[in-house]
């Protein structure tokens, strides 16, 4: 809390910080004066509160006076106290004796009253011409304690002392219990460190090149610390990208086993309209090649022709898209149009067994983002599996429904897509192994469909759950949160 | 015999290819009945018009090779003609063995379906042309009293009048009027005649034979 400077107002020792504690060693009255008043200014311009204790040959009036010269305001300062001039002898002395305590005392109950009326702290200067043989043990005393006790307080004590009093012996003393002393040599003032001081400096000063050091070394294992990190981040990152990519790559295999599977369907599904294709064309020739062609009949056949060409694209199209894309997108997704894509997909497959698929969709399914095909996979094989299990169940029952609802949630809505059927369902033990790798109940898969569409939900931020159905077969649920 | 025109019936369940379908049979000048499912086609009225029947293999519900064991179960013998979006091997096995005509994979060459349309056609007509004559025998068959079926069994199996009336306990000459009322009532204008009538009807040469079916 004390190492904020203060302006001393004395040019020799410039700025102090709180606590300092130093004496002064005077020839002539005008030295004095002239010093003290600027120290005074000083700390009155920087809102402290002022205590000057004056001695002989000094007195209160002469140095009200002298400070008046410099500061215009002293009245007011004077009448509200922001500086008190006292005397020694009322200050020091009480019935002719120094006392120390009540000294000390005496300090503290200022320092506690100029806190309290909300002045920076007290700056004190104390005149020791009084002083007589006799107090001169009490008063070194005196000047130790304060010289310890002010070091964590918002005081400054300059004491200042008549070179012409003092012997040798009592500059040594006096400079011993002061933090430094200053003195008019040569006409000019000198700073006088004392022994303690400069050892303090020395040995701030080498600690402040040890800390230097260990500073440099600290700074060194920290950049080597943070080179290692930065490296761990870069593999970490590296890593993660290479596992971003196998995954959007297994799914892309995936995708393509699944495809495979269904690719006699899917042929069938681009058979067809080519069949009508075909067909139409060979009619129109047949038509024109008529002495009167029946153009109406040409032209009903050309439409068609181009509507069946536009189906047959289209599921080329879905295809394509299935089979070229791994890496992974992050789009707005809107899951209905992902359902009535993957539709077409599914559909002949479905015919081929006799299986019906029904929708129902929510109105206000929220958009989310992902990317598009992993989505269709995780449905289409959420299809595959359910038509597997209506396989060989009773033909009432081949029938799966596709449903897609809104769920409220403490985040926010999400959105939800289920995969009813009537099938054989999953025992209870089987549960919790439906979404391993390579865990199948079926005779020829791969047990791959599950956990792939596990993961990729996953990387959606989003959920896949199965419930078994009261009745008959299972349900498995997809849930994803709505885009923000 | 009746006098209709062929007419070619159609099962597909995609409407885009049936009406396609519809359109190219057309315009080579058949008359083209087309239907979405099996169970439309089985309720529909029956014509009694050779014809043929082009059928998708993969059909919701009734599939095409369940009409065909349906339509097997019943007296029709319209020829089939299977489509398929894909050479399914062990199908078209079935099918064919099951009696279709042809079996053609989607998308199939104009003049394959034409020709096997052709095919089915006249193997209709011939069908029940035969199924006409034999109907007809046997209503002239049926015209004849038991002794004159029994002389006509005889005389089939080669036997002399005498010898059919020792075999019968009668004269000689009744046998031959009989055999007279056999030859007018069979339209037969020979023996070699009345024997490839009976042959279609199934006697056997035998007097006491099995009776001819039905």
């Amino acid at each position: 809390m004390t190492t904020e400077m203060r302006k001393t107002g004395i040019d020799v020792i410039g700025d102090m910080p709180w606590g300092t504690h130093v004496c002064l060693f005077y020839e002539t009255k005008r030295d004095l004066l002239d010093t003290l008043v600027s120290y005074c200014k000083a700390g009155l311009e920087s809102q402290e509160f002022c205590l000057w204790v004056v001695a002989e040959p000094v007195r209160e009036e002469e140095a009200r006076h002298a400070l008046k010269q410099v500061v215009p305001d002293l009245d007011r300062y004077l009448a509200d106290h922001s500086i008190d001039v006292v005397s020694a002898g009322d200050w020091y002395l009480q019935d002719g004796t120094f006392d120390l305590r009540r000294v000390m005392s005496g300090w503290h109950e200022r320092l506690a009253l100029a806190m309290a009326r909300g002045y920076a702290g007290v700056r004190v200067t104390g005149d020791t011409a009084w002083l007589e043989k006799k107090d001169w043990k009490d008063f070194c005393e005196y000047e130790e304690t304060l010289n310890e006790s002010i070091a964590n307080q918002r005081l400054a004590v300059l004491c200042t002392y008549p070179l012409a009093a003092c012997g040798a012996a009592e500059i040594l003393d006096v400079a011993r219990t002061h933090q430094f002393a200053i003195a008019k040599r040569h006409e000019s003032w000198e700073i006088i460190e004392t022994p303690g001081l400069k050892q303090a400096k020395a040995e701030i000063k080498r600690m402040n090149v040890e800390l230097e050091q260990r500073v440099v070394e600290r700074t060194s294992e920290l950049t080597a610390v943070n080179e290692k990190l930065r490296k761990e981040i870069l593999e970490r990152k590296r890593a993660e990208e290479a596992l971003h990519q196998a995954r959007g790559e297994l799914a892309h295999a995936t995708r393509v086993t699944t495809l495979g599977e269904l690719a006699a369907s899917i042929a069938h599904e681009i058979n067809q309209p080519l069949a009508a294709i075909i067909a139409d064309a060979n009619a129109c020739l047949n038509w024109l090649a008529a002495d009167r062609p029946d153009l109406d009949n040409v032209r009903a056949a050309l439409a068609a022709i181009v509507n069946d060409g536009d189906r047959a694209a289209q599921v080329i199209a879905r295809i394509r898209v299935m089979l070229s894309r791994s890496s992974v997108a992050h789009e707005p997704c809107d899951l209905a149009r992902i359902i009535r894509e993957v539709h077409p997909l599914i559909r002949p497959e479905l015919g081929r067994h006799g299986i019906m698929l029904e929708t129902s969709l929510a109105r206000d399914l929220p958009m989310v983002i992902g990317d598009r095909v992993q989505l269709q996979q995780v449905l289409l094989n959420l299809l595959m599996n359910a038509a597997e299990a209506v396989r060989d169940v009773p033909p009432q029952r081949r029938r799966l429904m596709v449903r897609s609802t809104v769920e409220e949630r403490d985040d926010g809505p999400w959105a939800v897509v289920a995969v009813e059927d009537a099938g054989v369902g999953f025992k209870e033990d089987e549960a919790p192994r439906l979404f391993d790798a390579f865990y199948t109940t079926k005779p020829g898969g791969l047990g791959m469909g599950l956990s792939i569409s596990g993961s990729i939900v996953d990387g959606h931020r989003g959920r896949l759950w199965a419930t078994a159905n009261q009745d008959h077969g299972a349900t498995f649920h997809f849930a994803l949160p709505a885009m923000r | 015999m009746s006098s209709e025109g062929p007419v070619v019936f159609v099962v597909d369940d995609d409407r885009s290819f049936r009406d396609a379908l519809r359109r190219l049979l057309t315009s080579v000048g058949l008359s083209v009945e087309v239907f979405p499912s099996a169970q439309a086609f089985l309720s529909s009225p029956r014509r009694h018009a050779p014809g043929c029947l082009v059928l998708d293999v993969r059909l919701p519900g009734l599939s095409g090779l369940d009409l065909q064991q349906e339509l097997a179960n019943t007296d029709t013998t319209l020829p089939i003609i299977f489509l398929t979006g894909h050479g399914d091997i062990p199908m078209s096995v079935r099918a064919m063995k099951a009696g279709a005509v042809e079996f053609l994979t989607k998308p199939f060459r104009e003049q394959d379906l034409l020709d096997a349309i052709r095919h089915a056609i006249d193997r209709d007509r011939v069908a029940r042309a035969e199924r006409l004559e034999l109907a007809e025998l046997r209503r002239r068959y049926d015209l004849l009293t038991p002794r004159e079926q029994d002389v006509m069994g005889a005389t089939v199996a080669g036997l002399l009048n005498k010898q059919i009336a020792g075999q019968l306990g009668t004269s000689e000459a009744t046998v031959k009027e009989q055999r007279g009322h056999v030859m007018r009532k069979m339209q037969a204008a020979s023996l070699a005649d009345l024997v490839r009538s009976a042959s279609r009807l199934g006697i056997t040469p035998a007097g006491s034979g099995p009776t001819p079916p039905r």
